[in-house]
């Protein structure tokens, strides 16, 4: 029953003891046609079966880091060869569960922050501000319309995606406690799971600054902003930003805009932060990613900083402290150990900051770290009149005072993640004072700091290798388009043909962190590659903002050369890492948009779809956090493979298919009604690559899908086939496996191919026609429909599948 | 399986991390002999090299020098280009370790020349993390003897060469050795 309110005030007369509830309001559904499909709200085995196919297919691959598990107080206990420990828990279940505790972190990470941001955004503008996405965006939440199977209409409507987000992520958490799980399969179940949680929380939290801030609205051409560590008009004030969330740092600008005098600051950001604030602002700009912050600050150039949460360093307060720049902590997540100012007035904040009373604060209202930041900046930039205390070393005597200190012991060396040989640049700048070979290694360190711990000189060494390369650090300046947020469906719809049919070869994402191998360089002479080729690049995060600071030798950056448009050759920022998820969203939207699949509620049907048709690949060449590890997770469980660089290997977990094991490579095709084996196309779906090399041969090889039609294919295969001889100095061991027909050839190998294929491989040819008349794992079908889920097969053959 | 006596003459075996020590069973630090004899007895051995070799191409001379005495070589990272360029025919040029290390842990794979598993697997021009990984995973779950010929030391192997990383040329000289006495 359901009565209708006017307008107007209630008398309710004789009821006593009467009370109303009001449940959620049901407003008047909108056309939402689409049908609700299995799986809205999924449980831990809802989709468990998915999960399970695609671990049968891609077997988990455990590198332990460590022999011993000590998680508990039974422990320490050795597992190694498959020792058991007290609990009875075996080495590979054991792995499995530290990544599922990874990925849980990581989902919380965006999750809380999502909360935090909502909540505090439907206070400010109201539960019922509509999500606006701009015109061309229709398919408005694609990971919440599939996962959750709501199309959210305001951002009170997130709230409930949200809800869902918070109760898997805590129940996949209770199942790593001792005892709950015992099959390593099921682990990597339950992270998929909350690998594809961290995909809602991500969409969230994106998709509520976007319509409350007003940030980019899939826009193609956002601006460019000013990127590297030599931006900063150092005759300015300095306001830093570090961190991932940007409720903090929108009211610095809003201020300081009001005021009239954004032009009279610098405001800077570090991580993802800065990603979001210049999507606030193009007036802001981007120092670097999340392993610029020593830099900047042990540079002195910050008069305040100002940190959020998620990758910031764990002794900012320290680091700031030595080089006298008042630190302003402000989300709850990362409090620092420093007094609580939030109900203080503003002078009193400042004083106690310039004054150096408090080295730091913690100051939860935003409003008011927007009021605070510029003053204390302007106040201690007075102070030292624009001479910053401190560039790495006061004078070059203190600088080889430091080098010269060295012993050549090498304990730096067997400290550093990349083992970087700071004792031959001592010593090579010792013997001939020359510093180059200092100065290369600033190209590749993280500055994490462990080495400086490890010396037993106490050299400054990350000092001395900044201040090695201080010119050309100094002056580093790049460009960065802004991160625009989701694609329109327009470009989807533009691109979905080509890109299922194969024309456009693939999507590569290159998301994540920094951790790089080697120079900076190699992201941007890989990512060039696929870009010259006409493949899509989409980037996020760190990888975005490093592609910004590498120049070409014409002193152009990728961003400059390559249009941000979402099409073959284009070169798409979509922003900070909560706007991953919109690449798992695009990818959804191709095959909602393109191939009229539902998405709501329908996980399943659509992983299938994009496992077996959307040759999109992912690519972190410096995976890093505990985020990447479970973006990537969420990606998996999606069907999209991931490529990371040599220190992915550090996850301790890789998903990768044995492709000489025919019987693990099959579909049921809806067209012929069978059940067929097919090509490994992609063999893995996480997989770590050495060199940069491998990391280019590989793209393009899991860019191949089964479904790819005969141009397709040929496309992609004359692709991989170049660059495999380009970087590998042959043609690739598999390259027969993806050959169906002749048409799949690349043509100008064509004859030379046929000629392999028989003599090599006993195919038969008819070179009459240059023709296959035998050898291919299946032949090619127009037609051909494959998917690996049984419920859709039945909802499109109208049968059970075949045995 | 041959003791291994401490000569002065070689580098401690020490970790190229140091906060790597929770190791159940270290690599035994061995000598070029032991290698050569390692080989020698094994049924199906097999040389698999990584990225380093595009960056030192000694590291090519000896890969290459392994191959000539009857070492097949599985060739990652791309250093199959500079091997082919030699005139090595590597079993398997694409897969990058991580793949290889997948297939070495079935012990139905029958190996990239289909002669059945490898039992002594040699690496060589690795980043160190990386290959750090993947010998443990096949301590762990595999019976493969694995030895690292690389300059740092890797406690997850079987059998490793000491820590070569301060003295280039007792790496190299090592490595010759080894392939002089194959
Ligand atoms: S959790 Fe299990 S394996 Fe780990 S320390 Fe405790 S008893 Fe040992
Ligand atoms: S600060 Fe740089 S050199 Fe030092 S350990 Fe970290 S990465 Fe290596
Ligand atoms: S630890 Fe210090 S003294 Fe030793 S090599 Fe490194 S910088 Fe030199």
């Amino acid at each position: 029953m359901a009565f209708e309110l006017k307008k107007g005030l209630f008398a309710i007369d004789e009821m006593r003891n009467v009370s109303i509830k009001i449940g959620k309001v049901v407003e008047e559904e909108e056309e939402w046609t689409e049908p609700m499909g299995p799986t809205p709200k999924p449980g831990i085995l809802e989709l468990r079966k998915w999960d399970h196919k695609l671990l049968e297919r891609f077997e988990p691959f455990y590198a332990p880091m460590s022999d011993y598990c000590n998680l508990c107080t039974m422990g320490p206990c050795d597992l190694s060869m498959n020792k058991r420990g007290a609990c009875g828990i075996d080495l590979k279940t054991a792995k499995a569960r530290l990544v599922t505790i990874a990925c849980c972190i990581g989902a919380a990470a965006h999750t809380a922050h999502a909360r935090h941001l909502l909540d505090h955004l439907i206070e400010d503008y109201g539960e019922d501000l509509p999500i606006d996405l701009g015109g061309d965006i229709n398919v408005e939440a694609p990971n919440i319309r599939t996962i959750i199977g709501i199309k959210p209409r305001t951002l009170g409507d997130l709230r409930e995606a949200l809800d869902w987000a918070e109760k898997e992520i805590v129940k996949v958490l209770h199942a790593t406690h001792i005892g709950n799980e015992e099959s390593f399969i099921d682990y990597e179940s339950k992270a998929m799971h909350v690998g594809m949680a961290d995909h809602i929380g991500m969409e969230v939290a994106d998709i509520a600054q976007i319509v409350a801030y007003n940030l980019p609205k899939a826009e193609q051409d956002t601006p460019l902003v000013d990127t590297g560590f030599g931006i900063v008009d150092k005759s300015k004030p300095v306001i830093v930003v570090v961190g991932h969330n940007v409720m903090y740092s929108r009211p610095v600008v809003e201020y300081l805009e009001e005021q009239g005098k954004i032009d009279n600051f610098e405001i800077a950001g570090l991580c993802c932060t800065a990603h979001d604030m210049t999507r606030v602002s193009s007036k802001t700009k981007i120092f670097g990613p999340i392993s610029y912050q020593l830099r900047v600050i042990r540079s002195g150039l910050p008069d305040v900083l100002i940190s959020d949460e998620q990758c910031i360093r764990a002794d900012l307060l320290e680091a700031c402290k030595a080089v006298g720049i008042p630190l302003i902590a402000t989300s709850d997540a990362a409090i620092r150990g420093l007094p609580d100012v939030s109900d203080w007035p503003v002078d009193k904040i400042v004083d106690a900051l310039v004054s150096g009373k408090l080295p730091g604060v913690f100051l939860s209202d935003p409003e008011k770290v927007g009021q605070v930041a510029p003053l204390v900046a302007e106040a201690v930039f007075k102070k030292h009149g624009g001479e910053r205390k401190y560039r790495f070393f006061e004078t070059d005597e203190d600088l080889w005072g430091e080098i010269n200190k060295c012993t050549q012991c090498m304990s730096c060396v067997f400290t550093c993640p990349h083992n970087l040989r700071i004792d031959q640049g001592m010593a090579h700048a010792q013997k001939t004072k020359d510093l180059s070979k200092l100065g290369y290694l600033e190209e590749q360190c993280l500055a994490c700091g462990k080495c400086e711990q490890a010396c037993p000189k106490n050299i400054k060494i990350i000092n001395v290798i900044m201040a090695s390369n201080f010119e050309k650090l100094y002056n580093k300046s790049g460009k960065t388009r802004v991160g625009r947020g989701p694609i329109q469906d327009t470009e989807v719809r533009n691109v979905g043909q080509p890109i299922v049919m194969g024309q456009i070869p693939g999507i590569i994402a290159a998301v994540g962190c920094i951790n790089f191998p080697d120079e900076m360089q190699s992201i941007r002479e890989i990512l060039e590659e696929f870009l010259k080729r006409r493949y899509i690049v989409v980037t996020s995060g760190c990888h975005a903002m490093d592609i910004g600071m590498l120049k070409d030798e014409d002193g152009q950056t990728l961003f400059e050369k390559y249009p941000g448009i979402f099409d073959a050759g284009g070169l798409v920022n979509t922003g900070s890492c909560v706007s991953n998820s919109h690449i798992s969203g695009v990818a959804m939207k191709v095959a909602s948009i393109f191939a009229m699949r539902p998405l709501r509620g329908n996980y399943a049907e659509i992983a299938d779809y994009i496992l077996n048709r959307v040759g999109a690949v992912g690519f972190s060449w410096g995976p890093y956090s505990h985020k990447a590890a479970s973006i990537a997770t969420g990606f998996n469980r999606l069907g999209v493979p991931v490529v990371v660089g040599p220190h992915g290997a550090k996850y301790r977990r890789a998903y990768i298919g044995r492709y000489y094991k025919p019987e693990k490579w099959w579909v049921y095709d809806i067209k012929s009604r069978k059940k067929m084996n097919i090509e490994p196309a992609p063999d893995s779906l996480l997989v770590a690559v050495e060199t940069k090399e491998e990391a280019i041969v590989q793209l393009a090889r899991l860019a191949l899908r089964p479904n790819d039609t005969s141009q397709g294919r040929q496309i992609k295969l004359t692709h991989y086939l170049e660059l495999s001889q380009k970087y590998l100095g042959t043609l690739p061991d598999d390259w027969p496996l993806y050959v169906r027909s002749e048409a799949d050839l690349p043509l100008k190998l064509k004859d030379q191919l046929l000629q392999i294929l028989e003599s090599d491989y006993g195919w038969k040819i008819d070179w009459d026609k240059k023709k296959i008349l035998e050898g291919p794992i299946r032949p090619f079908d127009a037609g051909f429909n494959p998917t690996l889920v049984e419920e859709v097969y039945e909802k499109y053959a109208g049968e059970k599948p075949p045995q | 399986m041959m003791a291994v006596k401490k000569e002065d003459k070689y580098p401690a075996a020490r970790r190229y991390q140091v906060a790597d020590i929770q190791v159940s069973r270290e690599a035994t630090a061995v000598k070029p002999n032991v290698v050569v004899n390692l080989v020698k007895k094994a049924k199906h051995p097999v040389l698999v090299t990584g990225g380093q070799l595009l960056k030192d191409p000694k590291l090519v001379d000896f890969a290459v020098k392994f191959h000539e005495k009857g070492v097949p070589i599985i060739a990652t990272g791309g250093s199959s280009k500079a091997l082919i360029e030699r005139g090595v025919k590597p079993q398997s040029a694409v897969f990058p370790l991580h793949y290889v290390t997948q297939f070495m842990l079935d012990e139905e794979w029958q190996g990239f020349d289909g002669k059945g598993p490898y039992d002594v697997v040699l690496f060589l021009g690795f980043l160190p993390y990386y290959l750090s990984r993947m010998l443990s995973a096949l301590k762990h779950f595999s019976k493969i003897t694995t030895i690292s010929l690389d300059e740092f030391y890797q406690p997850h192997a079987k059998f490793s060469f000491t820590n070569l990383t301060a003295n280039k040329e007792m790496h190299y000289q090592m490595l010759e050795e080894v392939v002089n006495n194959l």
